[in-house]
This record gives structure tokens, C-alpha cells and sequence, in this order.
């Protein structure tokens, strides 16, 4: 069942690449390089979609102790903290031609960084308790917390950022742009998404098998 | 401008690379186990077989004995 | 509801009773204060505008440190005298324990924190004595959040090995948005602006405080468990 995903997969990131490089325009104000953010931005919504279900699993697993929510919510987590890394180096990329410098405290990057850290925490309290029961436990706790944080973390950092001071370079969101760069998004959101449904897939099965290798 | 391709392939390239990284460490992950499991298996016929592999539902508490001794 | 306040009181009064006794936690956070002061005064040097400019932001990392320290060990006191069994095994809602032991922190924590701004303020030569009123509404509701979120999470890490790495590991990034707001809405006040002006920093502070407190009561059950 997960080699088939992974198929469709290749196939969405192929069709993404060719959004990228060759449908969309070359943008009149930055030039090619802006052609990072078709990497960048489908990666932080796949993030918050990967950090929405640990917050789904880890309610499912307190709820009903479900192994499979427990390896979905660790597996999940994992992955969005794949794309959240992903997120802020291809940011920073961007940044050093676009700016001037690699690192800048603008809302996007803070907010993001401050998740890659929570949910590192995650992880790392994960391979730090030994007993799984109570692991999955405490994770689910800490996948509840961390995703409550997230709309805290957002409108902290976007006052900060906005209150007298002009916003940054990066809107947040689609807004004003032209349809056939919305498309490009959209299309490498899709393919981010079947990238990680197989991800979580096979991170799950991995879970699954360790546990019952584990007796 | 040279228009940065560069970056952009910097950032493409890093992406790719990250990602197939991450691909290769699940898959050997699981050839490892699989390797494993194959090697611990006794012959298919066992009639005295009482776990089954896979645990039937929720999630077991565990053993007493491997909870950590209070102080 | 009248139970359930009346256990997590019987906590308090439990926590106050023994550090009435032996002092050791409070003792040791004033000296910490204390040190932390200088060390801030050698980082930051003499000069009379560069520290307005820190102050703020030196003044809630005070509090945060103290905070880890203080209540890092809340649960671990526990475990050494023998007690968690004891919680564990306490009939009825375990939620009441983390509002007690909540509140327990909280009192801690802000009397930590005044210690602190006395000391500030005189070290500092700051005027304080208009803005204290509105800088008491500020700490006060950035020290909820801080020991909402803090409690439950020290409850899951006096359990675990590395509770000295995984309880700040954990926290802080957390806590982030709930020091930016903080630490913006101290600036303000400390310049002598009106708590209207700080607003929308406020009802930041107000609804974490709700949610952290809120998500602490719901899933304390399930951290107290074995």
C-alpha cells in the first residue's frame, strides 16, 4: 500500500518541480531567486498540517490508548520537524541574496523557529523515557501543549514584528499574488503532502514492527 | 543580477538531499529489523506458540518490574 | 467543587507548611537573586542607557531562572520524602493536586519575583514606586502562565532521567511567546505608559494563562498515572 503512495508521490514532486521552474515567472522585483519560496512555503504548511495531527493523535491516544495514535503523533512529529528545519534553512537561503544577511527576526522565521524547537523538545523526550506507556503519555501531553502554543506563538511574534515597524518582505500568505504563482504553491503543497503522508506511513510501520520485534 | 541561481539550487539541492537522507535512514531501518526478525525466527512449524506478534488492542501498561525503583 | 478546592488547599498549606520548616527553597532562590544581579551588572556595565534599554528583558530573565530553579524541584521534593505514592494513590480528581501545587508555585514564584524588583530597583537606582501597580499586573499575569505550563511539565520530568536538561528544554521554547508579550508590556510600563497601551500584550498574557491552566487541569490525570 505505501509503494504506490510513493509513486504518486515522485510523480506530485516531478509535476511541483515543473511549476516551479518552468510555469512560474520569473519575478519582477527579486528575479529567479524567489523561486526558493515554492520550496519554502509549501514545507511551513506542511509543518503546521504535521503538528495539527500530533495534536489529533495525541488527543486520539489520551482518549483511547490507541498504539497506532501514539506511532501516528511520534511519527507525525518527527516529520514536521523535518519540514520545519526545512523551512527555516531554505528561508535562510533565501534571505542572504534577498536581504543581505542569512539570519533576520522577521515573524515568519521567529515563529517557525520557536516550533522547531518545541517540537525537538517533543522528540527529545521521547528518546529519553524508556517505558513506552508513560512515553506516549507524556508526549501526548506535550503535543497538546505545544500545538495550543502554536496561535500564541503566532500572534506574539506578528505583533512584535509589525508594531511600529513596517512589515517584512515576506507576506504571509498568498493575498495579492498573481493565479499562476498561487497554482505553483499549490501544486508543491499537494506534492509536500503526499511526501509526507508516505513519510508518516512508513515511519508509522517502522513503529509498528520495532514494537513488535520489542515483544 | 546574476539572479542567484546558486541559492536556488543551494536550497533545492539541500531540500533533496535532507529528504533522501531521511528516506534511506527508514528504509534501512526496516532492513535491519527485517534482517533481524528473520534471524530470531525457529521454524514456521511451532504449536506451542501462545503471543501473538502484533499487539491486539490498546496499549499494555508496563511490567513492574521495568518501571524505574522509587528512591 | 467544594472538595476538589478544599484538596488542592490541603496541598498548599502542605508546601507552604514545609518550606516554612526548612526555608531551603526560598533561601536558596533570594542568594540566586542575588548573584544573578551581578552578573548582570558586570555583563551589561555602567552605562546608564544601555541598562534601561536590558532592563526588561534582564528583569524577566531573572524571573525565568529563578522560575527553573524553584520549580524544577517541586515534584522532586516528592519523590525524596516518599510522598508520590501517597499522591498517586489519593482518591478522586488528580487535578486538584496541580491547582495546589500550582498555586504553591505561583506564590513561590512572585515571591521570588518582588524580591527581585526590590532589588532591581535598588542596585539600579530605579524609581518604581508609580509604575508598581501596573508592572504587579503584568508579572502577575506573566507568572501564571509560566508556572501553569512549568507545574505539569515538572510533574512529567521528575520522573525521567534528565530532568535537568529536559525540564528547561521543554519549557522555554514554550514560554517564548509568554516573554515576548511580558517582556514588551514591562518595557512599556516601566517608562511610565498607562496599561491601556499594552493592551493586546495583556490579553495575550490573559488567554495563555487560560489555556495553559486550562490544558494543565484536563491532562494532569494522565501525567500522574504511574
Amino acid at each position: 500500500m505505501i509503494r504506490p503512495i510513493g509513486g504518486v508521490t515522485l510523480a506530485a514532486l516531478a509535476a511541483g518541480l515543473v511549476m516551479a521552474f518552468g510555469v512560474a515567472p520569473r519575478e519582477a522585483t527579486q528575479g529567479n531567486v524567489q523561486r526558493i519560496m515554492y520550496l519554502h512555503v509549501p514545507s511551513v504548511w506542511v509543518a503546521y498540517l504535521a503538528f495539527a495531527v500530533v495534536l489529533v493523535a495525541s488527543i486520539a491516544y489520551l482518549g483511547r490508548r490507541s498504539e497506532t495514535a501514539d506511532w501516528v503523533a511520534h511519527a507525525s512529529a518527527e516529520v514536521g520537524v523535518l519540514f520545519t528545519g526545512l523551512t527555516i534553512a531554505t528561508g535562510s537561503i533565501w534571505g542572504k541574496p534577498t536581504w543581505g544577511t542569512w539570519w533576520t527576526w522577521d515573524a515568519r522565521l521567529t515563529s517557525v523557529s520557536i516550533l522547531f524547537v518545541m517540537y525537538l523538545g517533543y522528540l527529545l523526550l521521547r528518546g529519553m523515557i524508556e517505558d513506552r506507556e508513560r512515553g506516549a503519555r507524556y508526549a501526548a501531553v506535550v503535543g497538546i501543549v505545544a500545538a495550543f502554543n502554536i496561535p500564541l506563538v503566532h500572534f506574539s511574534v506578528y505583533w512584535w514584528r509589525t508594531l511600529h515597524q513596517p512589515p517584512s518582505l515576506m507576506k504571509p500568505g498568498p493575498g495579492t499574488m498573481p493565479d499562476v504563482i498561487v497554482a505553483a504553491l499549490l501544486v508543491n503543497f499537494a506534492a509536500f503532502s503526499l511526501l509526507y503522508v508516505y513519510f508518516v506511513a512508513k515511519r508509522v510501520r517502522l513503529l509498528r514492527r520495532e514494537a513488535e520485534a520489542a515483544g | 543580477m546574476a539572479d542567484n541561481w546558486g541559492f536556488v539550487l543551494t536550497a533545492y539541492g539541500l531540500a533533496a538531499v535532507v529528504l533522501v537522507a531521511y528516506w534511506r535512514r527508514l528504509v534501512r531501518r526496516e532492513k535491519e529489523l527485517q534482517g533481524r526478525r528473520l534471524a530470531s525466527q525457529p521454524p514456521r512449524a511451532r504449536p506451542g506458540v501462545s503471543e501473538p506478534l502484533a499487539p491486539i488492542s490498546g496499549h499494555p501498561r508496563s511490567k513492574p518490574a521495568s518501571r524505574p525503583p522509587l528512591p | 467543587m467544594l472538595t476538589f478546592a478544599r484538596r488542592a488547599f490541603i496541598v498548599v498549606w502542605k508546601d507552604l507548611l514545609v518550606e516554612r520548616r526548612s526555608k531551603e527553597t526560598l533561601n536558596a532562590l533570594f542568594f540566586f537573586a542575588l548573584l544573578l544581579l551581578f552578573v548582570f551588572q558586570f555583563a551589561v556595565g555602567p552605562d546608564r542607557e544601555r541598562l534601561a534599554g536590558t532592563l526588561p528583558g534582564l528583569l524577566w530573565l531573572g524571573f525565568i531562572l529563578s522560575g527553573l530553579l524553584g520549580l524544577g524541584r517541586t515534584f522532586v521534593v516528592e519523590r525524596e520524602n516518599d510522598c508520590w505514592e501517597a499522591l498517586l494513590l489519593a482518591p478522586g480528581d488528580k487535578s486538584a493536586i496541580y491547582v495546589g501545587k500550582l498555586a504553591g508555585n505561583l506564590l513561590l514564584m512572585l515571591v521570588v519575583e518582588a524580591i527581585l524588583v526590590v532589588l532591581f530597583g535598588f542596585f539600579f537606582n530605579l524609581d518604581l514606586g508609580a509604575v508598581l501597580p501596573a508592572l504587579a499586573v503584568v508579572i502577575g499575569l506573566g507568572t501564571v502562565a509560566f508556572a501553569a505550563v512549568g507545574t505539569l511539565f515538572a510533574a512529567m520530568t521528575a520522573q525521567v532521567r534528565a530532568r535537568e536538561l529536559l525540564f528547561p528544554v521543554l519549557l522555554l521554547p514554550v514560554q517564548a511567546p509568554v516573554l515576548l508579550a511580558t517582556v514588551k508590556a514591562t518595557e512599556a510600563v516601566l517608562l511610565g505608559e498607562p496599561l491601556g497601551s499594552v493592551a493586546h500584550w495583556l490579553k495575550l498574557l490573559a488567554a495563555a494563562d487560560v489555556v495553559y491552566v486550562a490544558v494543565g487541569v484536563l491532562t494532569f490525570d494522565f501525567v500522574l498515572e504511574g
